[in-house]
């Protein structure tokens, strides 16, 4: 297996999601007033975890595309697409479903969570094991889309 | 951490088998947050002292017994990739043993004695140790990680 070393993307991308964790349990304190929250959180967080054992699991010998130059440049326009699509995507779908559903994402604060925790683990597992650049684009554009949503559309 | 710094030289199956230990690993922290949830959340109280101490050893017991009887059940891990109708029907058993967990966790949350809840999670805690030594394969992978998963599941969506 090929040493990577981890890039600046990397940590920005952590470090979003780390941020949106904190400022998701930050807008919930309110609310997290007994043990029944706190579990429903540990949940949210650990819950990606043990699927991505098992697809790891199952696809071990899948291919590891080497980050080479080439590489890069052969896919640099087809992730920064997905990236762009998946942001506004992701955008539109929570839109629509606040719309739908007439509540706000900071009331199925879970939700949050889930998504936010689903996609930094796939993203960190993608990049580490994988490092499949037109994935790293969908997974970024999820977390991006979901800072944006929560940081700026929802006042 | 170990995942990540797989060196060359390190086979399939004992990466394989690494997973293994971890995915067992994160079920048993999940049993105990369970159990301890459980026991603040349900004030559970200990209604006969003596019944908590032997409440463990009551599945504890036969897997010590099963475990030193038994020879290994699977030949353990293979070295190559699963065909794909392997891959549907584990992913399939997971699903179900997810749905299943979900539905004993419900179960363990109706319990209102903690030595009862103690000798449920011991027993499951046994099982997945069972499945550990002696079923190492993608079955017992699959088991697990059902049950790991039913719990979560119920953490978020039924607590």
């Amino acid at each position: 297996m090929i040493q990577k070393r981890l890039n600046t993307a990397f940590f920005i991308t952590v470090g979003v999601s780390l941020v949106v964790f904190i400022y998701l349990v930050f807008l919930g304190y309110d609310e997290i007033r007994t043990l029944r929250d706190v579990v429903k959180i540990v949940g949210s967080v650990l819950f990606p975890i043990p699927i991505l054992f098992f697809t790891r699991f199952i696809v071990i010998e899948h291919f590891l595309p080497e980050n080479s130059d080439a590489y890069k440049a052969k896919n640099q326009r087809p992730a920064t697409l997905l990236l762009v699509i998946s942001v506004i995507g992701v955008l539109l779908l929570m839109q629509l479903l606040e719309f739908l559903t007439n509540k706000r994402l900071e009331d199925a604060l879970i939700l949050a969570h889930l998504i936010n925790s689903t996609s930094i683990s796939s993203y960190v597992f993608n990049f580490l094991l994988y490092n499949n650049l037109k994935a790293n684009g969908i997974l970024s554009g999820v977390l991006m889309a979901l800072a944006v949503h929560i940081f700026f559309l929802s006042a | 951490m170990n995942i990540i710094k797989t060196s060359k030289d390190q086979t399939n199956a004992s990466k394989r088998e690494l997973l293994f230990t971890f995915q067992t690993i994160i079920v048993t922290g999940l049993l105990a947050f369970t159990a301890i949830a459980f026991f603040f959340y349900n004030d559970l109280s200990v209604i006969k002292g003596i019944k908590v101490i032997f409440a463990p050893f009551l599945s504890v017991v036969p897997l010590l017994f099963i475990l030193s009887v038994l020879r290994d059940l699977r030949k353990g891990f293979i070295e190559g990739n699963y065909t794909k109708q392997e891959i549907l029907k584990f992913g399939l058993i997971t699903l179900g043993i997810t749905a299943a967990f979900t539905g004993i966790t419900l179960l363990l949350s109706k319990i209102n004695a903690l030595e009862i809840l103690l000798a449920g999670i011991i027993a499951i805690l046994s099982t997945v140790f069972f499945l550990r030594s002696k079923i190492k394969d993608i079955l017992g992978m699959s088991i697990v990680t059902g049950i790991a998963e039913g719990i979560i599941v119920y953490m978020i969506f039924l607590f």
